[in-house]
């Protein structure tokens, strides 16, 4: 990593997170708390999103995938929480040095915050975060009418406040093998961006071809009772509840028009990938669902007094338990 | 098929046999879809409106009906403290007739430089720079024209967007009657009042400064 001179770094080696003093007396303990999918392999995750969270930008959104209560004793939560802040600003116009352009560009930002995951992340853009933004450059750029905005330029930033883990943080302990080389928390991070990004979009009532979310799918191999279980494959993994994942995709899919604009595989899926593509489409439709509901409540609070026709009705639903789905 | 209320981006709204795309919608497989979420709105146009430059040309047979999605409106209470470059107004862009206010930023020889902040009647949320060419200050004797005579930095202009530009400016005009200075101040600082086509008075020390004088209603 480039040397930051401007901020007070960390210990370049990283911190490492307390050791409890039971997990290294009882043996037993520590694989106890490993966490387990509890719901079914094709029930997603609980989604909250709302849009307009930043009055400075023309469009914004939040998405949080939060954890699901669980019963362990432990002090250090079994898995992670998704987070991701999303801020559009434009379109606005072209910087003095831009040449002339007769549609909208494009620049997407992905920043985990530094605390964002359990090792420490840097102020300046990894590699990893530079990937996410091509990615989610590539699933945005498919749904945006572009001509329409002749020399102006938009900015879809996105911070990950809290990122999915690429495995259970026990494994480092256990020395096991799940947390090698992973990187499968990048997916559900991407499916996340792309989810979030289309909200703020619609926030900031930029022309768009469809709405556009993300969805994730895995192939993953539990280990019951000491022998290895059947290949499986799941909708929305979370890689913390899985000891081996084989593989996983995610896409950015668009349902009123039955099409893709980015896919990310990883991994070795066997014989057919399609299946695995089909079920993280049906992963992201499921997503959409919730997408949907959030544009609809905040256009419906936008217009708001404005129409005759949504004066009593069109309340944000404040009150109302917010949009929860299962899958 | 009934229309929807709301429409949400990448929603089908009918055939395009059926209705015209207006503004917020687009056409695919030759059907219309909402492109932005917001209120779906029908509106029977007259064979002779001129209202959206951008419609496609229809038979003289009965025009489709226009769908349009609305964007919402500025909110009145909001516009007193923000403004542009502080996250109020619309993102709207310049286009091409549209007429503009701006205010000059800076005078060369041959052109005034100009930050548009209003198009139409839309607060925009950032400025843009647009750029009045000595020979479109006015429409008589072009070759006459003197931009410090037309204009003084920080003078309120009204023009025409002529076209999109380069890659920095917009290119405005501002040869009609209505369009030139709609609010300036003087050498003194003081507001000033237009006098004729060309002037404008300082109420308190009597001067008259030469300006492109835009047309009081």
């Amino acid at each position: 990593m480039i040397d930051d001179r401007r901020r007070i770094n960390p210990p370049s080696g990283g911190t490492s997170a307390p050791v409890f003093a039971r997990t290294v007396k009882e043996p037993e303990y520590l694989p106890s708390l490993r966490p387990t999918r509890e719901r079914g392999p094709n029930d997603l995750r609980k989604i909250f999103l709302q849009t307009g969270i930043v009055p400075s930008a023309s469009g914004s959104a939040y998405l949080e995938i939060p954890i699901t209560q669980s019963k362990t004793t432990s002090l250090i939560p079994p898995r992670s929480s998704l987070k991701i802040a999303c801020a559009v600003h434009g379109p606005k116009p072209l910087p003095r040095s831009a040449p002339f352009s007769p549609h909208l560009l494009l620049t997407t930002t992905v920043k985990f915050a530094p605390f964002a995951t359990r090792n420490r992340r840097g102020y300046i853009r990894d590699s990893a975060e530079r990937d996410l933004g091509v990615h989610l450059e590539t699933a945005l750029r498919g749904v945006l009418i572009g001509e329409r905005w002749p020399k102006s330029g938009v900015e879809v930033i996105v911070t990950i406040i809290e990122g999915d883990e690429d495995a259970w943080w026990g494994d480092s302990f256990e020395g096991g093998r799940g947390g090698a080389g992973g990187g499968w928390g990048l997916l559900n991070v991407l499916a996340g961006c792309i989810t979030v990004a289309s909200a703020a979009i619609a926030d900031a009532e930029i022309d768009c071809v469809d709405m556009v979310s993300g969805g994730v799918a895995a192939v993953v191999q539990d280990q019951e009772n000491g022998k290895e279980a059947s290949r499986l494959v799941v909708m929305d993994p979370c890689p913390s509840e899985h000891r081996d994942i084989l593989a996983a995709c995610v896409v950015g899919y668009l349902p009123s028009r039955d099409e893709i604009t980015e896919l990310w595989f990883k991994g070795d899926a066997g014989a057919p990938p399609e299946e695995l593509i089909e079920k993280a489409t049906h992963a992201a439709a499921a997503s959409m669902s919730v997408l949907r509901e959030v544009v609809l409540e905040a256009v419906q609070a936008k217009f708001q007094g404005q129409l005759p026709e949504f004066k009593g009705k069109s309340k944000r639903k404040n009150d109302q338990p917010d949009v929860e789905m299962t899958g | 098929m009934a229309l929807p209320s709301i429409a949400l981006p990448g929603q089908f709204l009918g055939s395009a046999s059926q209705y015209a795309p207006g503004p917020g919608t687009h056409i695919h497989d030759s059907n219309v879809y909402a492109s932005i979420a917001g209120p779906v709105i029908t509106s029977k146009r007259h064979v002779d409106s001129q209202s959206q430059p951008s419609k496609p040309k229809t038979k003289p047979t009965p025009p489709l009906p226009l769908l349009t999605i609305q964007r919402p409106t500025q909110n009145e209470s909001v516009l007193g403290i923000l403004g542009t470059g502080n996250g109020g107004g619309s993102n709207i862009l310049p286009e091409v007739e549209s007429v503009v206010l701006a205010r000059v930023t800076r005078l060369g020889q041959r052109f005034a430089t100009l930050e548009i902040l209003v198009v139409g009647d839309t607060v925009c949320r950032e400025g843009f720079q647009g750029l009045v060419r000595r020979e479109d200050v006015r429409a008589t004797e072009k070759d006459r024209v003197k931009i410090e005579e037309a204009f003084r930095v920080g003078d309120l202009v009204r023009g025409q967007v002529i076209s999109l530009g380069d890659q920095s400016n917009y290119y405005l005009s501002t040869a009609q009657n209505e369009f030139g200075v709609v609010m300036a101040t003087s050498e003194a600082g003081n507001q000033m009042y237009p006098i004729s086509w060309k002037e404008f008075r300082d109420p308190k020390t009597g001067l008259t400064e030469t300006r492109k004088v835009a047309k009081p209603f």
